[in-house]
Formats: structure tokens, C-alpha cells, sequence
């Protein structure tokens, strides 16, 4: 198998692995019963896809400038989502938002 | 690792001024794609922004530990990968399987930048998040507290201190709600 | 290739539209803002992914871009919150 093809199969399994857990993070943003339940949904599905997305681009690039470019962005983006992870949580706390503790199906 | 955040003395700025400036020049270098003409305009501006970066500075941060780092970032790939596929099973699933709960976790990390660090990786971590920080205990809202929750804690919180070259002391136990 | 990036752009583009229904929904502004923080996720990655699929490379300078916005946006938004419930 020639090396290309390798490659390629290594970014469309990346790529299929990102788009699930995009998926599953949306579905969670709309399923899950309250705000604090649907940021967990968020932060770890959607950062999980964007750093399966940038690796199979990574891959792709076969640049290691490019990679470390990819990886660069993904991690402003995890300590961004983090930090605003904590501040909508921490707000709604403060404002008085009951978590769901379940009951009401 | 200090407990008191410490000033620090223009001789203890000016002595992390290389450093930073290698930092900062390695971050124009993979920003502009190793685009080597750019570098006369990179060049400057990478250590106006490292003078800058070290005369802004409020006080000392805690330093990072480089075999602790090594494991911590194994450790978090690891379990930022399972606490994907965590939540996206859970959101997936037919039933949702939910047990929210809230868990107050008395801190044994101390310094407030490892603080933060730990409270910001508990929320990337599997079924935690953290939200609220206040100076003894981190409020954690749990995604299913079936999970020895207060255990998993105690144990990302001995990574975190490796990552800053700390030990800590036995953990005491913290409250589900 | 070509195929595998407009399928990953599309599942993207899908999850920006569960986020709008989310926005529809509510009911609370947090429940809004939790959208506008999935919009900053997916925003970065299908600028990165249309970036490899037409061959503009800038683009990857524009989701770094995105990517600091991201952060100030939630601040912005948690700032506003407060001054407002208070």
C-alpha cells in the first residue's frame, strides 16, 4: 500500500471519529435537561471533535509546521472552552439555576 | 511552591526575559508557517511582545515541572478522549442514563494559578465540571454520581500537582450533595 | 479526499443547526450562550476544514482568529449576565 493511502485512512478515520462527537455533543446540547448537564455535553465532545478534525488535517498536511499550527489553535480553543466552561457554570450558580437532579421524564 | 503570591524584582524579570522571548519567537515561527522573509517583522515583534509579556507580569506563577508535565499530558489525552466518549454515549443513549449531583472537593493544591489549572482540568475531564472556585474547596457538578467521583478528583488533583513539581498529603474525603 | 472534507463540513454544519434549535428553544439566556460557545467550536473547524477543501491556506490564520474570540466572547457574555441579574 503506498504511503498516500495509508495517510488517507488515518484522516478518514479521524474524520469520522470528529464528526461523531460533533454530533453527539449537539444532540447532548439539545437532549440533556438542564445548563449544566448540556455545558458537559459541550466542552468535551465538541473540544474532542475539533482535536480529531485537526489531527486528520495534520495528517494531511504532512507539514510538521502546519501540525504544530493545528495543535496551537486546538489548544486556545480547550483553554478558552475551559475557562468559559467555568464562568457559565459559575454564573449560573450564582444566579440561582437549580441543577436537575432527575424526576421529570 | 509558594502559598503567598510574591512580587517579583526587576532582576527575577529580566532573567526570564530569554526564555520568553524563545517562547514567543517559537509562536511567530508556527503562526506564520515557517514563512522565514516574515521573520524581520517576527523578530522584533516577538520580543516587544516577551518585554511586554515579563513587565506586565503580576507575580510569580508557579513553575512547571517537565517529567510532571510529560505525564500530565499523557494522563489528560487519555481521559479527555474518555470523557468524550463519556458524554457522548450518554447523550446518545436511549435512556440518558443522568445522576447529576453537586460534590464539594476540599482543595489540597495550593497557589492560585494551579488553582485555577486544576479547576479548569476538572471540567474537561470525564462527567466533571467545575463551577465554582473559592479559596479552600472547588464546587464540582457531576454528570453521574454513582462514579467514586471524590476519588477520581483526588487523583487529578495529584496529577496536577506533579505538573507543578508538588506532593500532597493524603486526601480527606469532600461531600456529594 | 475531497468527498471525506465535504462530509465533515456537512455533520459540522448539522451541529450548527442543533445549535440553533437550541437558541429557538432556550429558554434561558445561558441555554443561548452555550450555543454561541458550540458555534465558536464548530466555527474553527469547518474554517479549517473548507480551508483544506478549497486550498486557501490563509484560512487556517482565520480559525486562530476564531479561536481567541472564543474566549472573549464567553467573558463578554458572563460580564453582561451578571450586570444584568444584580
Amino acid at each position: 500500500m503506498a504511503w498516500q493511502t495509508v495517510t488517507d485512512w488515518i484522516t478518514y478515520a479521524l474524520f469520522a471519529a470528529s464528526g461523531f462527537f460533533f454530533f453527539a455533543g449537539s444532540v447532548g446540547l439539545v437532549r440533556f435537561p438542564d445548563v449544566y448537564t448540556r455545558l458537559h455535553a459541550l466542552t468535551k465532545s465538541d473540544n474532542l471533535g475539533l482535536g480529531l478534525a485537526s489531527a486528520g488535517l495534520a495528517v494531511q498536511s504532512g507539514s510538521w509546521v502546519v501540525a504544530a499550527k493545528l495543535l496551537l489553535i486546538w489548544m486556545i480553543v480547550i483553554v478558552a472552552g475551559a475557562t468559559a466552561c467555568y464562568l457559565v457554570a459559575n454564573s449560573a450558580r450564582n444566579s440561582g439555576v437549580e441543577p436537575w437532579t432527575g424526576g421529570d421524564r | 511552591m509558594s502559598e503567598t503570591p510574591t512580587a517579583i524584582t526587576p532582576r527575577q524579570r529580566l532573567r526570564r526575559l530569554p526564555g520568553r522571548a524563545v517562547g514567543m519567537l517559537l509562536v511567530w515561527f508556527v503562526v506564520t508557517e515557517a514563512d522565514i522573509p516574515s521573520l524581520v517583522i517576527g523578530v522584533p515583534i516577538a520580543l516587544a511582545a516577551a518585554v511586554l509579556s515579563v513587565a506586565l507580569q503580576p507575580r510569580s506563577l508557579s513553575g512547571v515541572y517537565l517529567p510532571g508535565a510529560i505525564r500530565f499530558a499523557r494522563f489528560f489525552a487519555v481521559n479527555s478522549v474518555l470523557g468524550g466518549i463519556d458524554v457522548a454515549f450518554r447523550a446518545l443513549g436511549p435512556r440518558m442514563r443522568l445522576e447529576p449531583a453537586i460534590v464539594h472537593y476540599p482543595l489540597r493544591i495550593s497557589g492560585a494559578f494551579p488553582r485555577v489549572f486544576f479547576a479548569n482540568t476538572i471540567s474537561m475531564l470525564p462527567g466533571t465540571l467545575s463551577s465554582r472556585l473559592t479559596s479552600d474547596t472547588v464546587e464540582v457538578h457531576v454528570l453521574d454520581c454513582t462514579r467514586p467521583v471524590i476519588e477520581d478528583l483526588a487523583q487529578v488533583e495529584e496529577r496536577v500537582a506533579d505538573l507543578f513539581g508538588a506532593q500532597l498529603s493524603p486526601h480527606e474525603g469532600g461531600a456529594v450533595l | 479526499m475531497t468527498l471525506a472534507l465535504q462530509i465533515l463540513a456537512t455533520v459540522i454544519l448539522l451541529t450548527v443547526a442543533l445549535g440553533i434549535y437550541r437558541i429557538e428553544r432556550g429558554p434561558t439566556g445561558t441555554d443561548r450562550m452555550l450555543s454561541a460557545m458550540l458555534f465558536g467550536t464548530s466555527g474553527v473547524a469547518l474554517t479549517l476544514v473548507l480551508g483544506e477543501l478549497t486550498g486557501l491556506h490563509g484560512l487556517r490564520d482565520m480559525a486562530l482568529v476564531f479561536a481567541l474570540l472564543g474566549a472573549l466572547t464567553a467573558v463578554a457574555f458572563v460580564k453582561r449576565a451578571w450586570g444584568a441579574d444584580d
